[in-house]
């Protein structure tokens, strides 16, 4: 009876401490010897970008090496929303120092959370890319993107037997006509596109804001046009990507059920040459790498053409704009770190293995000026060259987060051919009069 | 043990205080909170909250996409639990007659349930798009040659579809246990008396595996109802938003739309109707049990 009664209590009693274990947090960790007066700080990195989340982790080693400050990559799984990730982190208190972030989620945090960058050294190497809140620098760029229609150049040259020249592509009827050779020359299905809703949501449809001026500015102007009840088809561009869309659809390789499309069959089609143009953007090329292609393959971008105004900014250049930013936590993060944390930013800017890696490891294009470094990869390689040669636009609209999800649904619908274009103009409106 | 007052105040501390601890923390504690946050304007992460009253529920009530989504999950529990607890049942049915190698089956038909539900949704969803696509295209079926996932009536069939596989086997195991309760001189006296095999099954078994049932549909109706891994690797709520359902909904409302109040006051009302259909469900089933 007595020892039944201990072992009970016992079995009691360790329930009761694991429980409890849980709560515990471990602390401490070792400091190594560094070259930075943060040396043996402990620093956390939110990445969102999970297609380099090996790269970011080489980066921090070797960041750890130079200066002694551990900076810990924390991923977001496939499927997490990164936003989510931090709001939850912020909310059990486990912020991480620095969060790599969209442009829409970091203007939600920026004044509550994220440390007023605006005296940062690097603000002078990316004045383009810079955005701002209320004046405010709350972000450092870390990545431009860009997106269009991505060529196959090897495709469409053995196809068509002749020399292709993309910069030829510059409105509706040169696309429409380059098609039509493509399936004459017995390519059926020339274009691949996607069915997820974040790429029809926000980077197709969003055509329709990045092309109204070119700048961001011009984006909330349209959007804050709509709200007012514009309507989407007196809206010219409007018009013009819903033709654009229509001309891609009547291409498309996914035709036959264009929701049946799987996202890992996409870019095959792309890089065996059944299909010849993929409507995506740079970060599409880990899964080009995925389905074959090779950095000294010819891929680039064709502009998501809009209209027949050959001169029109939107047919002669892509969008590519700061897409990713960091933001350090302000409210969580101590001073030092904080401080080890603006260090990380600066090694990415100015020192030159960090510039290195940036682009050669994590592959992505920088947007600071002074990194000149050239990405390995075509499609990152092109964005750069048309940067540099002016034939890109910089707009990134930013709408409300769940725009991506209500109009993908929307695109979805309408590429199933389930909806007409006043029922996808109707939504169009029908979401921003909501808002 | 507990021969006076004090000691039996001090064995329910020990035995019952950590439950009663936990069950507060992360039943009790949250739903109130939850409940202080639909009176909010919050949008998931500002250090603000202000009150706004009861606006949060109106909000709910013209948000009609809210109510498509708990249609369509009235129709696919129904279809689920329908499913579910025939094959369950069927197959414990089946296993507890001595059929060769039954618990090699029993295993079998139980391991779905043991895979996660994101897991079972990445597979299945291979098995919709990729799998029956290549057979439909290799035979010829018309009803194969494009992806069910791709048509919003076929998606929301897959759906149940795979949920009756992950939890059928797991409802069979109650039902078995049901099944080798069940006394051995009640069944012997039906065969005396001359009761054939279905008459056995409709007057004697059914009424004596009442509780089986009561606990399977309870199970199988909450489970249902809060659905979100399956159907969130299986069709995401595609194709554009059908398949959506109110777990996904509330969660797309409170995170995607970063409107955190209007979320939490429709996962509410979420609660409010599993809890009275499971409550009716329960009072229903124990009124039925007999003793054997």
């Amino acid at each position: 009876m007595k020892s039944k009664k201990i072992t009970a209590l016992l079995t009691a009693a360790v329930l009761t401490v694991s429980l409890l274990a849980g709560c515990s947090s471990g602390s401490g960790g070792g400091s190594s010897a560094g070259n930075s007066e943060y040396a043996g700080t402990k620093i956390s990195f939110l990445n969102s970008k999970g297609e380099i989340q090996s790269g970011l982790e080489e980066m921090a080693e070797a960041f750890e090496k130079g200066t002694g400050i551990v900076v810990d990559i924390m991923a977001c799984g496939a499927g997490e929303v990164p936003y989510t990730k931090i709001t939850s982190a912020y909310n059990s208190g486990t912020a991480p120092t620095m969060a790599m972030l969209d442009t829409t989620d970091i203007i939600a945090l920026a004044e509550e959370y994220a440390l007023d960058l605006s005296d940062a050294e690097w603000i002078g190497e990316a004045e383009a890319q810079i955005t701002r809140v209320n004046d405010k620098v709350y972000s450092f760029p870390f990545c431009v993107e860009g997106r269009g229609l991505i060529y196959n150049k090897t495709a469409i040259e053995d196809t068509l037997g002749t020399n292709f020249d993309p910069s030829s592509i510059n409105s509706y009827d040169a696309l429409k006509s380059l098609l039509e050779q493509l399936r004459a020359a017995g390519m059926e299905n020339p274009v691949v596109i996607s069915k997820e809703d974040w790429s029809l949501g926000a980077h197709q449809l969003g055509f329709i804001y990045d092309a109204y001026d070119g700048t961001t500015k011009g984006a909330d102007d349209i959007m804050a046009q709509l709200k007012g009840g514009l309507d989407p088809l007196e809206y010219a561009r409007f018009n013009e990507f819903v033709d654009t869309l229509d001309l891609l659809l009547e291409y498309n390789i996914n035709g036959k059920n264009p929701l049946g499309a799987l996202y890992e069959q996409d870019p095959i089609f792309l890089v065996d040459g059944d299909a010849a143009i993929w409507a995506n953007g740079v970060w599409a090329w880990p899964n080009l790498t995925d389905a074959g292609a090779e950095s000294s393959d010819e891929y680039g971008f064709l502009p998501f053409v809009l209209g027949n105004d050959t001169s029109d900014f939107a047919n002669n250049g892509i969008q590519a704009a700061a897409s990713k930013q960091v933001m350090i936590d302000k409210v969580q993060a101590s001073e030092q770190e904080q401080n080890a944390a603006k260090e990380f930013l600066n090694w990415i800017v100015y020192n030159e293995t960090g510039q290195q890696m940036l682009v050669e490891t994590c592959a992505v294009i920088p947007a600071c000026g002074n990194n000149k470094n050239e990405p390995l990869d075509p499609l990152g390689k092109d964005i750069q060259q048309k940067m540099a040669d002016g034939k890109a636009f910089s707009s990134s609209f930013i709408a409300p987060s769940d725009h991506w999800s209500v109009m993908g649904a929307a695109m979805q619908k309408y590429i199933a051919k389930e909806s007409s274009r006043e029922e996808l103009a109707q939504s169009l409106s029908g979401y921003w009069k909501a808002q | 043990m507990g021969r006076n007052k004090s000691e039996k105040l001090k064995n329910m501390c020990i035995f019952a205080l950590p439950g009663i601890f936990v069950f507060c923390a992360v039943v009790i504690i949250p739903f109130i909170y939850g409940f202080y946050l639909t009176l909010t304007d919050w949008n998931g992460v500002s250090q603000v909250k202000n009150l706004v009253g009861f606006t949060n529920y109106g909000e709910v009530f013209k948000d009609a996409d809210f109510w498509n989504s708990m249609l369509l999950t009235l129709k696919y529990v129904l279809f689920s639990v329908l499913l579910v607890n025939l094959v369950a049942f069927l197959l414990a049915y089946m296993l507890t007659n001595g059929v060769k190698g039954q618990n090699f089956f029993r295993t079998g038909f139980f391991t779905p349930n043991l895979i996660g539900g994101v897991v079972l949704g990445f597979i299945w969803q291979f098995i919709f798009s990729r799998v029956l696509v290549n057979f439909g295209e290799a035979t010829g079926w018309g009803i194969f040659s494009t992806s069910w996932l791709s048509d919003p009536n076929k998606a929301f069939w897959s759906m149940v579809i795979v949920t009756v596989w992950q939890l059928s086997g797991y409802m069979m195991i109650i039902y078995i246990a049901g099944f080798t309760g069940l006394s051995t001189d009640v069944m012997e006296a039906a065969s005396i008396d001359g009761a054939t095999g279905f008459q056995r099954l409709k007057s004697i078994i059914l009424p004596l595996m009442v509780p089986s049932f009561v606990i399977c549909l309870f199970l199988t109706l909450s489970r249902a109802f809060m659905v979100y891994d399956v159907n969130l690797t299986l069709t995401g709520g595609e194709p554009y938003g059908t398949t959506r359902l109110v777990a996904m909904h509330v969660y797309e409302k409170a995170f995607t739309a970063r409107n955190y109040g209007v979320g939490q006051a429709e996962a509410l009302f979420l609660f409010l109707i599993v809890a009275c259909i499971s409550g009716v469900q329960i009072y229903m089933g124990k009124r039925k049990e007999v003793e054997a």
